[in-house]
C-alpha cells in the first residue's frame, strides 16, 4: 500500500510537471502580450522596452525555468492585464467556485442517489417512469442550455430569482461567503441547480444501475427473508454497496464539474475561478490561464488519487502493489 | 432481406418503442443536414442572400411573422428555420468526424498498449489517466483557448486530442481480457502474425462496448460541440452552429424574443435525446460491462 | 453560565451577519467594464481610468459633459515655450493616508510612468525631457519635443504619493489606490463590485453620496436585468439590443448622448492590391449601406459619420460629406477598375470591443458581397485582433478611435500616417494605408502651435484623407444611460464615459 501511495504520488509529480510544460510552451505562441502590456500610444521602442523588462525577449526555455523556480516559490507570476499576482487572483476566487460546486454536488449527490433508489425500487411506478424520462433529458440538456432555460423561466417569465452574481456576502477571514444571507442564497440557487443537471442524471442512472443489481443477490434475498424492514433493507444492505462505485465516479468526474462550472459561471455572471479563466482567455492573459490549468490539474489529481485510495480501503478485494 | 428483418436484434429493436422513436429523430435529423441546401428556404451564411432588412422577424404564426421565415429570423436577418439546418450539418459533422477519428486513435493505442504491455502501455496508460481525470470538456475548452483561428476543424482536433481516451480505455480491458483465450494462444501459436491476431481475433471480440461507447461519445460530442461555440471558442461566427445560435439569441431573450433561443435548442436537445435513446437500447442488447 | 455566554455570542454573530452584508451603497452604479488595476497608470483604456478618477487627481481635470479641461491639483497652467509647461499647485491637499501632496508627488509620478512595469502611458512619459520643481507648489516640465497636446492629457495623469508608493510592494500597489481623490477604496471585490466612500477632506468639498457601489456586468442582458430588478441606480452601456424594452420601463430614464468615438473601415492602398486604385476604394465606401447599419443594427442608437474626427476635435471641418450608398455606382466603380467579377476581400474587426462590433464587420460583408466581391469575415476578440492590427496583417478592416486630447495630431500620426516603427508613426494603421503628400501635411502640423493654423492643416489632412478613401467612416456610437427614478439622482454623463462619483449630484 505504502508503495503504492508513493508511486500515485510520484506520477502525480510527473503529470504536473508535464502539463506546465505544455501549456506554458503552447501560451508562448498565442498573442502577444506586449501590445496590452505597452498601451495604445507605445512606439516600437517603447514595446521593445516592455518586452525586455518582462523577459518576453529571452529564449522561450529560459522563461520556463523562471517560470518553474517561481513554481516552487508559489510564484505564478503576475497577471499581465492587471499586474496583480496570478495565484492571489485565482484563490479569491475560489471561495465563489467552492461554494457553488459544493451546493451543485449536494443537489445532484442527494437527489441523483435518492431518485435513483425509488426508480430502482419500484421500476414500474408512473412516478419511476417520469424520473426516467426526465433523467434521459437530464443527460441530453448541455449545461449551458439549463442555464439558459432557467434563467428564462424563473428570472425573465416568473421574476422570482435572479439571474447573476452572488448577491450580498459575507466575509470571514480570507474566505468570502454567499451562503450566510438570504439573498446568497436567492443568487446561488439558479448556477447550482444548472451545474448539478448533469451530474444528477448521471448518477440517478448510476444509482439504478446498481440498486437493480444488487437487489437481486443472494445476501439481499436472504435479508427480505429474515423480515429486516424495507428501509434497513434497501438503505442500510443494499445502497451500501452500490455508493461505492457511484462516490467513486463522483470523484473521478470531477474535472467534468470543473469544465462546466465555466459554463454556467459564465452564463450567471459568477465571479469564480471559471468565469476569471474565459476572459483570461480572451485577454491571453497567460499567467492566469497557466496558473488556473496548474491548480485545476492539481485538484483533479488529488481528488482522483484520494478516491483510488478509499476504494481500496473500502472494497479490500482490490490489491495494489 | 426478410432473413435480416426476422432476426433476433431486429426484431428486438422493432420491439423497442423508445429505440424507434431514438432512431426515427435521428434520420429525421440526419435528412435534415443532408439535404439542408434543398430544404432550408435561404442559405443563411451566403452573404449576398441574408438581408439586414428581415431582422428580428418573429415565427410565422405571431403578429408579424411573414410565410417566408416559418421560424422567424435572427438580428442578422437569418431565417431561423434555415439556420437550423445548416448548423444541424455542423453538428453531425463534428460529432461523426470526431467519433470516429477518436475511436481508431484510441483503439489502436489502446489494443497496442494491453497486447504489448510495458514502457508503452504504462506510456499510452499515463497519457490516457492525464486526458481523462481533466475530462474531455474541459481540455477542449483550455486546448480552443490557446489555438489562435476558430473553425471546425479546430474544433474537431481539439475534442479528438481530448476524447480518444474513453476509447483506448474501454479496448484495453476488452483485450486484456480475451488475450489470454484459448483461441488467441492458438492463433499465436499456430505463428500468426501479431497483426492478424490483433486485428481478426482481438479486435471483433472488444468491439461491442466500443459500439455502446461510441453511441454515448457522439452525444457528448455534439453537446460539446455546442458549448464550445457557445463560450465563442468553438466555431467562429461565419460557420453555423447551433451552440452560436443560442448564444446570440440569449440577449433578446430579454426583449421577449425567444424564438432565437428555444428552437435550436428544441432541435439540440431532440437530436442529443435520439442518441441517447439509441445508445440505451444497443447498452440493452449488447450488455457490456462498462 | 459559561454556555450561555458561548449562546449570546453565537446568536449575536449570527444576527450580526446578515446587516453586515446588508449594509447597501447610497448609490450603486452598473457599468460595462470591470477594472483591470488599481494602480492609475496601468491601463490606459477608458474603463479603468473611469475607476481611477474617482480615487486620484490629475494636475487638471475634465468636466461633464464636454469635458473643458479646468483646474484640479494644478490651480494654473501655462506654456512658456515650444517645449516648456508651468503649473502651479495646489495648496494644502493631502492623500488618502494623510501625507501632503506637493510638487515631489508630482516629479515622482512622472517619473515612474516612464517605468513599462507600472505603466502603459509610457508615450507621454517618454516625451517629458526633464521635469524640475523649483519649489513645492510649481512644477516645471520640459518636453523632448513640441507636444501641443501636451496639457490636454493632464486629466488622466494621476498622482500618486511618493513616500507610500516607493518601496511599496507591487501586488499592494495594483489593488490599494492611495490617491488625492473624492473617494477612498473600501474594497475591491474582483468579478463583482468596487465599493468606495467619501473622502471627507476632499480639496473640492466632500461629496454627496457617503458609500458608492460600481458593479462591472459585462454581458449586456445582465446589465438589463439589474435595471429591471431595479438594483442599481445608474446604468452605464445600456445595451442597444434591449433599448426599446428599457424604454418601455416606468421606472427608468434614459440618458443618451453621442460619443466621441468613431467606427471606421481602415483601408489599404499598397500597390499590386486592388486597393492601390481609388476606384476600387470609391466603390467599396458606396456599397456600404451605413444608413440601414444604423436604423437596424444600432437601433438607431448611433450619429451617421462623415469623417473620423468628432464635432468638437481640431480638426473636424464640416463642409465633408462622406460618399452616398449606390451599390450601381459601386459596381460601375469596380468594373472600371477592371474587377467586374470581383475579387477576395476580407472584412476584419474585434468582436468585443466596440458595440455591436461583430455585427457591423458582418452587414458589411453582406454588402460587399452584394456588388460581387468574394468576401470572408473574420472577426476576433480584441486581444488577438489588435495584435494582428499592428502586425498590419490587415487590409479592410473595423475599428473605431478618439482622441483624448481633442486635437487631430495624435490620430493622424497613429492612424495615416505611413508605418515607421523608428518615428513611432502608423501603429494602427493597419493596412499600411501611404500618401507621401498626406504624411508630409502630418509632419508639417506637429510643429504649428497656433491653434487656428493648426486647426486649418488638420483640417486639410482630414478632408485629403476622406478624398483619397483612406478609410470609410461609419458612425459615432451613442452613450446611453439610464438612471432609476425615485432617487432623485442627478446625473449628468461624460463625452468619456467616465463614472465620476462626486460629480453625480
Amino acid at each position: 500500500m505504502a508503495t503504492y501511495i508513493t508511486r500515485r504520488l510520484l506520477q502525480g509529480v510527473v503529470v504536473l510537471l508535464l502539463v506546465s510544460m505544455v501549456c506554458f510552451v503552447m501560451f508562448r505562441y498565442t498573442g502577444d502580450p506586449v501590445l496590452m502590456l505597452a498601451g495604445k500610444y507605445a512606439t516600437q521602442a517603447e514595446r521593445e522596452q516592455v518586452r525586455k523588462a518582462y523577459g518576453l525577449d529571452r529564449p522561450v526555455y529560459e522563461q520556463y525555468l523562471t517560470f518553474l523556480k517561481g513554481l516552487t516559490r508559489g510564484d505564478f507570476g503576475r497577471s499581465y492585464v492587471s499586474q496583480i499576482d496570478a495565484l492571489d487572483m485565482i484563490l479569491e476566487r475560489f471561495p465563489a467556485t467552492f461554494e457553488l460546486a459544493l451546493t451543485a454536488i449536494s443537489i445532484s449527490f442527494i437527489l441523483g442517489v435518492g431518485l435513483g433508489v425509488v426508480v430502482a425500487v419500484r421500476p414500474k411506478g408512473a412516478v419511476s417512469r417520469m424520473i426516467m424520462a426526465g433523467s434521459l433529458f437530464g443527460i441530453s440538456i448541455p449545461t449551458f442550455l439549463i442555464g439558459i432555460l432557467l434563467v428564462m423561466a424563473f428570472s425573465v417569465y416568473l421574476n422570482l430569482l435572479p439571474p447573476f452574481g452572488r448577491g450580498d456576502t459575507v466575509q470571514i477571514g480570507f474566505w468570502r461567503t454567499g451562503l450566510l444571507t438570504l439573498s446568497g442564497w436567492k443568487h446561488i440557487l439558479l448556477p447550482a441547480l444548472t451545474l448539478s443537471g448533469y451530474q444528477l442524471a448521471v448518477l440517478l442512472r448510476l444509482t439504478r444501475a446498481g440498486m437493480r443489481e444488487t437487489l437481486t443477490e443472494e445476501y439481499i434475498k436472504t435479508a427480505w427473508a429474515k423480515g429486516l424492514s424495507p428501509a434497513k433493507v434497501i438503505l442500510k444492505h443494499a445502497l451500501r454497496n452500490v455508493l461505492i462505485p457511484v462516490v467513486t465516479i463522483a470523484g473521478l468526474s470531477f474535472g467534468e464539474l470543473i469544465a462546466f462550472s465555466i459554463v454556467t459561471e459564465t452564463i450567471f455572471q459568477w465571479p469564480g475561478m471559471g468565469n476569471l479563466l474565459l476572459t483570461s482567455i480572451f485577454e491571453t492573459d497567460q499567467p492566469i490561464i497557466v496558473t488556473y490549468i496548474m491548480l485545476a490539474a492539481f485538484i483533479i489529481l488529488t481528488i482522483n488519487i484520494l478516491v483510488d485510495l478509499l476504494y481500496a480501503v473500502l472494497n479490500p478485494r482490490i490489491r495494489y502493489d | 432481406m426478410t432473413k435480416w428483418l426476422k432476426s433476433r436484434r431486429m426484431q428486438s429493436f422493432l420491439g423497442d418503442p423508445s429505440a424507434l422513436v431514438g432512431s426515427a429523430l435521428l434520420l429525421g435529423f440526419l435528412f435534415g443536414a443532408i439535404f439542408a441546401p434543398l430544404v432550408a428556404p435561404m442559405d443563411p451564411y451566403d452573404l449576398t442572400k441574408v438581408d439586414l432588412a428581415n431582422f428580428l422577424i418573429p415565427p410565422a404564426w405571431m403578429e408579424g411573422g411573414v410565410s417566408d421565415f416559418p421560424l422567424g429570423t435572427d438580428d442578422q436577418g437569418r431565417g431561423i428555420w434555415s439556420t437550423i439546418l445548416y448548423g444541424l450539418r455542423t453538428s453531425l459533422i463534428v460529432g461523426v468526424s470526431v467519433v470516429a477519428i477518436s475511436s481508431v486513435i484510441g483503439i489502436v493505442l489502446g489494443m497496442l498498449g494491453a497486447y504489448y504491455g510495458g514502457l508503452l502501455d504504462a506510456f499510452i496508460m499515463r497519457a490516457a489517466d492525464t486526458v481523462f481525470a481533466f475530462s474531455t470538456t474541459l481540455l477542449a475548452v483550455l486546448l480552443l483557448g490557446m489555438f489562435e483561428t476558430r473553425g471546425i476543424f479546430t474544433v474537431i482536433v481539439a475534442i479528438c486530442i481530448a476524447d480518444w481516451v474513453k476509447y483506448a480505455r474501454t479496448i484495453r480491458g476488452s483485450v486484456l481480457e480475451t488475450k489470454d483465450n484459448a483461441y488467441v494462444l492458438a492463433a499465436s501459436a499456430s505463428g500468426a502474425k501479431d497483426a492478424r491476431i490483433l486485428f481478426r481475433h482481438i479486435l471483433p471480440n472488444a468491439l461491442p462496448p466500443i459500439f455502446v461507447v461510441m453511441a454515448v461519445d457522439m452525444a457528448v460530442v455534439i453537446m460539446l460541440e455546442a458549448t464550445l461555440s457557445f463560450l465563442g471558442v468553438g466555431v467562429p461566427l461565419t460557420e453555423p452552429s447551433l451552440g452560436m445560435m443560442i448564444s446570440i439569441g440569449k440577449n433578446y431573450v430579454y426583449a421577449g424574443m425567444w424564438w432565437m433561443v428555444v428552437f435550436p435548442g428544441a432541435t439540440l436537445i431532440a437530436m442529443v435525446v435520439g442518441i441517447n435513446l439509441f445508445a440505451d437500447w444497443l447498452r440493452e442488447e449488447l450488455n457490456p460491462k462498462l | 453560565m459559561r454556555r450561555l455566554t458561548l449562546m449570546t455570542l453565537v446568536a449575536a454573530l449570527v444576527l450580526a451577519l446578515p446587516t453586515m452584508a446588508l449594509a447597501k451603497a447610497d448609490l450603486v452604479v452598473a457599468t460595462d467594464a470591470p477594472p483591470k488595476s488599481m494602480n492609475p497608470h496601468a491601463y490606459s483604456s477608458d474603463a479603468n481610468l473611469s475607476y481611477m478618477s474617482n480615487f486620484f487627481d490629475g494636475l487638471l481635470q475634465r468636466k461633464a459633459p464636454e469635458g473643458k479641461l479646468a483646474p484640479a491639483l494644478a490651480t494654473k497652467w501655462k506654456r512658456l515655450d515650444d517645449v516648456t509647461w508651468k503649473f502651479e499647485l495646489r495648496k494644502g491637499v493631502k492623500f488618502h493616508n494623510g501625507n501632503k501632496f506637493t510638487a515631489a508627488d508630482v516629479k515622482f509620478t512622472f517619473e515612474r510612468m516612464k517605468d513599462p512595469k507600472y505603466s502603459k502611458l509610457l508615450n507621454i512619459a517618454n516625451s517629458i525631457q526633464s521635469i524640475k520643481a523649483p519649489n513645492d507648489y510649481m512644477v516645471i516640465f520640459k518636453t523632448v519635443k513640441p507636444v501641443p497636446w501636451f496639457a490636454e492629457t493632464m486629466h488622466m495623469n494621476f498622482i500618486v504619493d511618493m513616500e507610500s508608493s516607493k518601496g511599496r510592494d507591487d501586488g499592494d500597489y495594483n489593488t490599494r489606490p492611495i490617491g488625492t481623490g473624492a473617494y477612498q477604496l473600501v474594497e475591491w471585490v474582483k468579478g463583482s463590485y468596487v465599493r468606495m466612500k467619501a473622502n471627507p477632506d476632499y480639496w473640492e468639498g466632500a461629496p454627496k453620496y457617503k458609500t458608492v457601489d460600481i458593479r462591472p456586468i459585462t454581458e449586456e442582458a445582465t446589465r438589463f436585468a439589474a435595471l429591471a430588478g431595479r438594483q442599481v441606480d445608474i446604468v452605464n452601456g445600456v445595451p442597444v439590443t434591449l433599448f426599446e424594452r428599457v424604454k418601455q420601463m416606468g421606472h427608468v430614464e434614459i440618458i443618451a448622448r453621442p460619443a466621441r468615438r468613431c467606427i471606421y473601415m481602415g483601408m489599404s492602398n499598397t500597390a499590386g492590391t486592388p486597393f492601390a486604385d481609388l476606384r476600387v476604394r470609391q466603390a467599396i465606401a458606396h456599397a456600404i449601406n451605413e444608413e440601414e447599419i444604423i436604423a437596424k443594427i444600432m437601433r438607431g442608437q448611433a450619429t451617421l459619420a462623415h469623417q473620423v474626427p468628432d464635432v468638437p476635435t481640431v480638426g473636424y471641418d464640416a463642409s465633408i460629406q462622406r460618399l452616398p450608398y449606390d451599390p450601381a455606382k459601386a459596381k460601375q466603380l469596380l468594373a472600371a477598375a477592371g474587377y467586374a467579377n470581383g475579387f477576395d476581400i476580407t472584412v476584419a474587426g474585434p468582436n468585443d470591443r466596440y458595440v455591436n462590433d461583430e455585427k457591423i464587420c458582418e452587414a458589411v460583408a453582406k454588402y460587399l458581397a452584394k456588388v460581387g466581391l468574394q468576401v470572408k469575415l473574420d472577426v476576433k476578440p480584441k486581444s488577438i485582433f489588435f495584435d494582428e492590427l499592428t502586425d498590419y496583417k490587415h487590409q479592410f478592416y473595423l475599428i473605431g478611435w478618439f482622441d483624448g486630447s481633442f486635437d487631430f495630431g495624435r490620430s493622424t500620426e497613429k492612424l495615416l500616417h505611413t508605418p515607421n516603427k523608428d518615428m513611432g508613426m502608423g501603429t494602427y494603421n493597419g493596412g499600411k494605408f501611404s500618401n507621401g503628400d498626406l504624411d508630409g501635411q502630418i509632419i508639417a502640423s506637429s510643429s504649428i502651435l497656433d491653434r487656428a493654423e493648426r486647426e486649418k492643416a488638420l483640417q486639410a489632412i482630414n478632408r485629403m484623407s476622406v478624398k483619397e478613401v483612406a478609410w470609410i467612416p461609419l458612425h459615432y456610437q451613442q452613450d446611453i444611460f439610464a438612471v432609476v427614478k425615485g432617487k432623485n439622482v442627478k446625473f449628468t454623463p461624460r463625452s468619456d464615459r467616465w463614472i465620476v462619483a462626486k460629480e453625480i449630484r
